[in-house]
């Protein structure tokens, strides 16, 4: 089994804004559990965690929420991302890919052969 | 923007309650069911199950906590539950509610009226723009004693042309004129300025304009800018006044502007008009040939020192130039200096009013330390509840917030109250303030003053608040419960603050009895003093005539011989008399003479007197005794020879050895030697208090070729001194029907006047002195009566085991009796600091007199002597088995 890696900071609201933007109104476990199995298990993540990220948001308008009933027909709060969200989600986007452009340009710089 | 949407709905979460909670509650439940079922999916038992999404969730009580936290805004939340709990507390207690917000109320209160005038009189004159970069220059002849006056044209233009230092300079002489426009003629105070005045002042006109260069010059100046109060005074605010031609002096002026109520300057000023300077006052041997007012605007990159060490170096190139009068003014020291404006003209009212100032400072420290005294005794009174809160985990600096919120808000509305009572207090103060001290002054409070009462309620919030915040601080939660809230350890701690705070209230309330005593005393040696004079009886009244119809001496004395004629004819008149210059009427002046035989030495100062110009009949009005020689007659005229009375100071300091009579002086402005014929009694000539001992020439007004400016009238009747101003308005009218006649009033009155800035600070002192009074008498009874409800315990068991009731009042009077007189030991300890402040107002009484400090410490303890029997009474009272019982 490979290792487990921790959340990098301010990574989860990409995360979480990615998986409404494409799988459409999760509920905060269905989001969790999305999360997870795109990481194919390799992130862990406490799903409390979730919630204050979800909520800030929400405060934030790039998310709005509304109680509904899920597949096995229980109350549950679903969240869908706003046209808000979507213009922050490909801002971050934009800016994830260059950080990680960069960062992979250092991670393959070989040495000078002598 | 996302965070402004994120604050706004933070902000909204505050007011959102319980349902909010609610929900956070039923979606994270429902998050861990669905995780449960996943579980059980998963082949797990239902405990496994959970306890599996518990630690996948990781903390379900932290997660509601930060979301609670992240939905509102927890320190907005705990302040406005603070101000909630404090607001329900003072609800709850109306008493203590009412007697804090009162007692700081009254500190405020008193502060901001005090400070309102101090602001406008010494930091933010109203109507001028950057007033501390106005600079008056002043001239000054330290050999003559002469160490602050007027400025002569030639020092105005030099001024003027210190573009490099200054921006502007203007020059400005005040003048009386004539208006004949109205129903009778009157007396208008004018200004003549040169046509940058209103620029150096940064004043703009409400109507019309101000001068222009052009109308600065001779013969195109008959233009007029008007005073706001003259403008409704006399023309009842017409707008239309801008245009009209008025009549001053007999010349026609048209009125061109009319300036806004905040500009008034000088005071008491009704018009302004041109200066406009001949080309020749400019003279180089006009000079030394002082009468203007100079103001200058420093440029912002100029300090004050350089402004005046560019005036010295003025000085000293007129020195070393061939001036005329160089050498003279040399031997005089003369030199040039300036004064910051507002120092200028708030002149001798600066020192009282920062006395009054510091006064009530100190009245707000007693009313500081007397909520704080309160605000103690009702921590005790919850010392059970607090106590409580701290042991269910009420963090200490919750408590500290708390107490301080509470202190703060009362002083809030303490400061709400007190800035009502300032506006009433305010507007009481102008109407009791000497008349001109406080000219163009208003009560309302402006911007300044706004923030200066919400400073001070800041400051007496805290002040009041920090001292039971430190008490909470320290309280003993494990004690005070054990203790089930009786005599509790942290009790006589409380008590011994609050004892410290009645010691100091004391302390300051005999600093301020002290100082009022002082001055009560001082105003009473001052009405004591001997003015070298007779006032009673006497009436005068000012008579300006205009040079046009009058331009020489002769022909003013021929109008006030006619004057003088009626007056003694009419009934009642015994003596009556012209002079220019009277004893108390602030006019002044002066100036130097030879001896003749003695030519003074280089460097030898030259002889200096006051100067008056007086007809026979002025000793007699004023029986001004008479020492050696005569005094002047009706023969004493034109063509005879010229003569001078002079008083005991001259003769004493220029003829000590030898008889003055017959000797011969020439005054250096003048040509002809005049004798002294006689020698009279030395009269002080403008304060009770200070008499700079300068001798005086009388000059016979008959005698005078030149014109005078405004003139006393003077009559004296051994009766009833009211109808003496209609005496004189008559007499004048008969001599010349255009001549107006004004500013009536007894030499009682004028004598009395100039005590005027001194009875209005004394009152102001003994007011704040006896508020202080109440306030430390009402601190001492609250402390004495909660110890009284302290120890009703040990009292009753006093009274049961048969202690006389009269020992036990004995002991909380003599409780009380300790404290104050602690507080008159710390008071006299304080007063050896500050009594230098007070010291320049005293007059002929020490600032440590024992008489004032003995009836001073009486009346403390006579105060405190009643506050502590009221509660003494209750526990002679005391029931022993009640009190007993009650623990």
């Amino acid at each position: 089994m490979k290792k487990k890696t921790d959340v990098w900071q301010g990574t989860l609201a990409l995360m979480v804004l990615k998986t409404l933007a494409v799988l459409g109104p999760q509920h905060g476990y269905g989001v969790a559990r999305r999360i997870e199995q795109t990481s194919e298990n390799l992130l862990s993540i406490n799903h409390g965690t979730l919630y204050p990220v979800l909520l800030k948001l929400e405060q934030e308008g790039s998310i709005a929420s509304e109680w509904g009933v899920s597949d096995n027909s229980r109350k549950a709060k679903f969240y869908r991302i706003t046209k808000a969200g979507r213009r922050q989600l490909e801002a971050e986007e934009r800016g994830w890919r260059q950080a990680s452009e960069i960062v992979a340009r250092f991670v393959t710089l070989r040495g000078v052969e002598e | 923007m996302r965070r402004l949407r994120r604050m706004w709905k933070r902000a909204l979460g505050v007011l959102g309650g319980t349902r909010q909670q609610q929900e956070i509650t039923a979606e994270l439940e429902s998050h861990m069911q669905m995780q449960t079922e996943d579980n059980l999916g998963l082949g797990m038992s239902r405990d496994e199950a959970r306890r599996e999404a518990v630690l996948k969730f990781g903390g379900v009580a932290s997660t509601q906590e930060s979301l609670r936290d992240q939905m509102g805004m927890p320190g907005l939340e705990s302040f406005l539950k603070d101000t909630h709990y404090a607001l329900r507390g003072m609800r709850k207690s109306p008493g203590f509610t009412v007697v804090m917000v009162l007692t700081l109320a009254l500190g405020i209160g008193a502060n901001t009226a005090i400070f309102s005038p101090v602001n406008q009189i010494l930091l933010h004159p109203r109507g001028i723009s950057h007033p501390e970069r106005l600079v008056v220059v002043r001239t000054k002849y330290d050999k003559l004693n002469l160490k602050s006056i007027s400025d002569s044209p030639p020092t105005f233009a030099d001024a003027r042309d210190s573009r490099a230092v200054f921006e502007h300079a203007t020059a400005m002489r005040r003048v009386d004129v004539n208006y004949t426009g109205g129903a009778v003629p009157q007396s208008l105070h004018a200004a003549a300025v040169s046509a940058e005045w209103f620029d150096v002042f940064g004043a703009r006109p409400s109507l019309g304009r101000t001068f222009t260069a052009e109308e600065d010059q001779p013969n195109t100046n008959r233009v007029a800018v008007l005073a706001h109060s003259a403008w409704i005074r006399i023309f009842g605010a017409d707008p239309a006044v801008v245009g009209r031609v008025i009549e001053l002096n007999q010349e026609h002026y048209c009125i061109i502007g009319v300036m806004g109520p905040e500009f008034q300057w000088p005071a008491a000023v009704d018009v302004w008009i041109p200066l406009a300077l001949q080309p020749k006052a400019f003279d180089p041997g006009n000079r030394f040939n002082e009468g203007l007012t100079v103001v200058a605007r420093r440029r912002p990159n100029v300090p004050f020192a350089q402004a005046n060490a560019w005036l010295k170096v003025l000085a000293d190139r007129v020195l070393n130039a061939r001036t005329p009068g160089a050498a003279y003014a040399k031997n005089a020291d003369w030199g040039l200096f300036g004064v910051p404006f507002i120092d200028f003209s708030a002149g001798a009212t600066k020192t009282p009013v920062l006395i009054l100032l510091g006064a009530v400072g100190l009245v707000l420290l007693i009313a500081c330390a007397n909520s704080a005294g309160l605000m103690l005794a009702r921590i005790s009174a919850r010392a059970q509840e607090m106590a409580v809160r701290a042991a269910l985990g009420a963090r200490r600096g919750r408590l500290i917030r708390q107490t301080l919120t509470e202190s703060l808000l009362l002083a809030l509305a303490g400061a709400l109250v007190g800035l009502a009572l300032a506006y009433g207090g305010a507007l009481l103060l102008l109407r009791l303030a000497p008349e001109g001290a406080v000219a163009g002054i208003g009560a309302s409070p402006d911007l300044y003053v706004l923030l200066f009462t919400a400073m001070a309620a800041i400051v007496s919030g805290v002040v009041s608040g920090i001292a039971p915040a430190w008490q909470l601080a320290r309280i003993d939660a494990h004690g005070t419960l054990k203790g089930g809230g009786r005599s509790s350890t942290a009790g006589p701690a409380r008590q011994r603050l609050r004892s410290v705070l009645v010691i100091g209230e004391t302390a300051l309330a005999l600093m301020l009895l002290v100082g009022a005593g002082l001055l009560l005393r001082t105003f009473a040696q001052l009405e004591n003093v001997n003015p070298g004079f007779e006032p009673r009886g006497v009436t005068a009244a000012v008579s300006s005539l205009p040079r046009k119809q009058y331009p020489d001496g002769i022909r003013q004395a021929v109008f006030y011989r006619e004057v003088l004629e009626r007056l003694t004819n009419t009934k009642g008149v015994a003596t009556a008399a012209v002079g220019v210059g009277v004893p108390f009427s602030q006019y002044g002046g002066s100036g130097s003479f030879l001896r003749e035989g003695h030519t003074p030495a280089p460097g030898e100062a030259i002889p200096h007197s006051d100067r008056r110009y007086v007809t026979p009949g002025y000793f007699k009005a004023l029986a001004i005794p008479l020492e050696r020689g005569r005094v002047f007659t009706e023969e004493d005229r034109v063509k005879t020879q010229p003569v001078v009375v002079i008083d005991e100071n001259l003769a004493r300091q220029y003829w000590p050895d030898e008889d003055p009579i017959g000797k011969r002086i020439q005054p250096t402005s003048g040509e002809g030697w005049y004798t002294i014929i006689g020698v009279v009694g030395h009269v002080l000539g403008y304060d009770l208090a200070t008499d700079s001992g300068e001798g005086v020439v009388h000059f016979s007004l008959f005698q005078e070729k030149q014109a005078l400016p405004a003139a006393w009238i003077l009559a004296k009747t051994p009766g009833d001194p009211t109808n003496m101003a209609a005496a004189i308005r008559e007499a004048v009218q008969e001599a010349d029907p255009n001549q107006p006649v004004h500013d009536f009033k007894t030499l009682d009155e004028m004598v009395s006047n100039s005590l005027a800035p001194r009875r209005f600070v004394t009152r102001l002192l003994g007011f704040f002195a006896v508020t202080a009074l109440f306030m430390a008498a009402l601190g001492l009874y609250g402390v004495i009566s909660y110890s009284v409800t302290l120890r009703s315990r040990e009292i009753g068991i006093r009274i049961a085991l048969g202690a006389k009731p009269e020992s036990v009042l004995l002991d909380v009077l003599s409780q009380g009796l300790r404290l104050t007189g602690a507080g008159v030991a710390a008071g006299l300890a304080g007063w050896l600091l500050i009594n230098r402040l007070l010291a320049s107002q005293l007059f002929k009484v020490s600032a440590f007199d024992p008489l004032i400090f003995a009836c001073m410490a009486a009346a403390l303890l006579a105060a405190a002597l009643l506050a502590s029997y009221l509660p003494a009474r209750r526990a002679v009272r005391v029931d022993p088995l009640s009190a007993l019982r009650a623990e």
